[in-house]
């Protein structure tokens, strides 16, 4: 991720305070999402997410 | 009888119903270790020592007058610091809740008290059950009493620590990508996460609403199995609590495995993160000691660990963020290095990517469930390597992802981490049993075969 769009990014998350006191750690937290994110397989177009819809029992 | 501090809960348990032993005797045996040993091993954050002493006064004056509690009464219990204890302070491990006092005891408390356990302290974490071992907090890292310059796993790090060196024989840890399993495996001892659902989180401060469990941690199989028993069960008032009934978890205890089928999941130490060679001769002989005892061993092929990992990391981040957000905009310095990078990461996760890594889960949750079909059981590798030394860093950010317990809080299947023998380095080796959904019995039943077998129970740290 280039550090234009961390920086965007960080700001919109409300990331101010930590971008000018560790902006490091905020590049690291960046770069370890975008990574993690692209390991995971595309998924059967009709898979649902877990856990599954369910109403609560006081609806 | 044995030296008191490394009683098991069952025997200490039966030792003081029999008036063998006093409920005082034992706490005061317990906190002279604790004072001797703790200085080096950092397990403790507070140790309630006043307090465990009345309360052990006030179990033997019961015990003498014929009223017993229940069938922990008078066993000391240490609990993780992000475990709420009623007039204690709930502290994370961290400077952001230093001051949080807890008004209430956690459901899993309430019921380890009711069956007359007594909390002998707060235990060291990783810093929201995330980020460590840090140097940069309020309270040192806990050690690894099998050798104090190695990290004791984590983030149960304190109750695994404590429990190996007999400062206490039974611990709560929690559990959302390994952090009982891990403890248990560095310092040898006996971890469970249970099935997801089976007990309560209320009065446990959250990482990962769907990846959180609690888990006992103790020195033998029987007293994991009698402190779920005492911990489980459905609470309407936890939304991700499972209405099921509560097992006889110790029932096959001694039945052997004998017809049982064993799935080995060879692949995730040997393709996917392949583990050191003394792991992976530990992890062989296991099973072919449960196969020479009567199990059907037969490979069994699962996703990856490495997407199994993401798929894990990114559920956990994005949650974890909606967590620690607000204190993370407003005072990011009060959080040590290590969790600030890995909670910020929930802020750089999209809608999509979580909404992704949650289909992905389902059908995750399906291939093991298809496993289940053909095995009672699955025998795979909990980490790939000993512990590290503490203080190498790059080593411990190396080794701490070289595992295969986030399968199973992806899944929600009950996992349990144990010792699978030591390293020539003298450091616990570890296995990992895994059942099916509200199967601990069946867990527990080849934990027990395999603790027999290779006397796991008897192996203790040298630390003295």
């Amino acid at each position: 991720m280039d550090k234009e769009i961390i920086e965007m990014l960080a700001r919109r998350a409300g990331l101010q305070k930590a971008l000018a006191e560790f902006p490091e750690d905020v590049a690291a937290a960046a770069n370890q999402a975008g990574d993690v994110a692209a390991k995971i397989k595309p998924v059967d177009p009709r898979a649902e997410p877990w856990p599954p819809m369910r109403a609560g029992e006081e609806l | 009888m044995s030296e008191l501090h490394w009683l098991s809960v069952t025997k200490a348990a039966e030792a003081i119903a029999a008036k063998e032993v006093s409920p005082v005797e034992l706490m005061q045996a317990l906190l002279s270790r604790v004072e001797k040993l703790d200085p080096r091993l950092n397990a403790f954050i507070r140790v309630d020592g006043d307090q465990a002493m009345a309360s052990a006064q006030a179990a033997e004056t019961e015990i003498m007058a014929g009223h017993r509690r229940g069938p922990l009464h008078g066993v000391p219990v240490g609990i993780k610091d992000i475990i709420d204890v009623a007039g204690l302070p709930t502290t994370c491990h961290s400077k952001v809740l230093q001051d949080n006092m807890a008004t209430d005891d956690a459901v899993c408390v309430n019921k380890l008290r009711g069956a007359g356990a007594i909390v002998i302290g707060k235990l060291s974490t990783h810093e929201f059950a995330i980020g460590g071992p840090s140097f940069d907090l309020p309270w040192p890292p806990a050690r690894n009493p099998w050798n104090p310059n190695h990290h004791p796993g984590g983030s149960s790090s304190g109750s695994g620590s404590g429990v190996a060196a007999g400062l206490f024989p039974m611990a709560l840890g929690t559990d959302t990508g390994g952090s009982v399993r891990n403890p248990a495996s560095c310092c040898g001892i006996v971890g469970l996460k249970p099935t997801y659902g089976l007990v309560s989180r209320r009065g446990v401060f959250p990482l990962s609403f769907t990846l959180d469990h609690i888990g006992p941690m103790t020195r033998t199989v029987s007293d994991n199995a009698l402190m779920l028993e005492t911990i489980a069960g459905h609470d309407p008032l936890d939304p991700g609590s499972a209405p099921s009934r509560i097992g006889h978890y110790g029932a096959a205890l001694e039945r052997g495995v004998k017809g049982l089928r064993i799935g080995f999941v060879r692949h995730f130490h040997e393709v996917d993160t392949p583990a050191t060679p003394e792991v992976t001769a530990a992890l062989q002989h296991v099973a072919l000691t449960l196969q020479m005892a009567g199990a059907e061993v037969r490979d069994v092929t699962l996703p990856t660990l490495g997407e199994f990992g993401a798929v894990n990391r990114v559920i956990l981040q994005s949650e974890a963020w909606s967590i620690h957000s607000k204190w993370l905009r407003e005072r990011p310095g009060d959080y040590a290095l290590f969790s600030r990078r890995r909670l910020m990461a929930g802020a750089f996760m999209s809608s999509g990517d979580y909404v992704l890594a949650q289909r992905r889960r389902r059908e995750m949750i399906a291939a093991v469930e298809d496993a289940f079909r053909e095995v009672d059981v699955l025998l795979c590798a909990s980490s790939m390597d000993p512990a590290c030394r503490i203080d190498d860093t790059p080593e411990v950010e190396r080794t701490y992802p070289r595992q295969a317990r986030t399968p199973f809080n992806t899944t929600g299947h009950p996992a349990l981490a144990m010792m699978s023998g030591l390293s020539s380095g003298g450091l616990p080796l570890s296995v990992q049993f895994v059942g099916r959904y509200f199967d601990e019995a069946t867990v527990y039943q080849v934990a027990r075969a395999w603790e027999q077998a290779a006397g796991t129970d008897k192996k203790h740290p040298p630390i003295v």
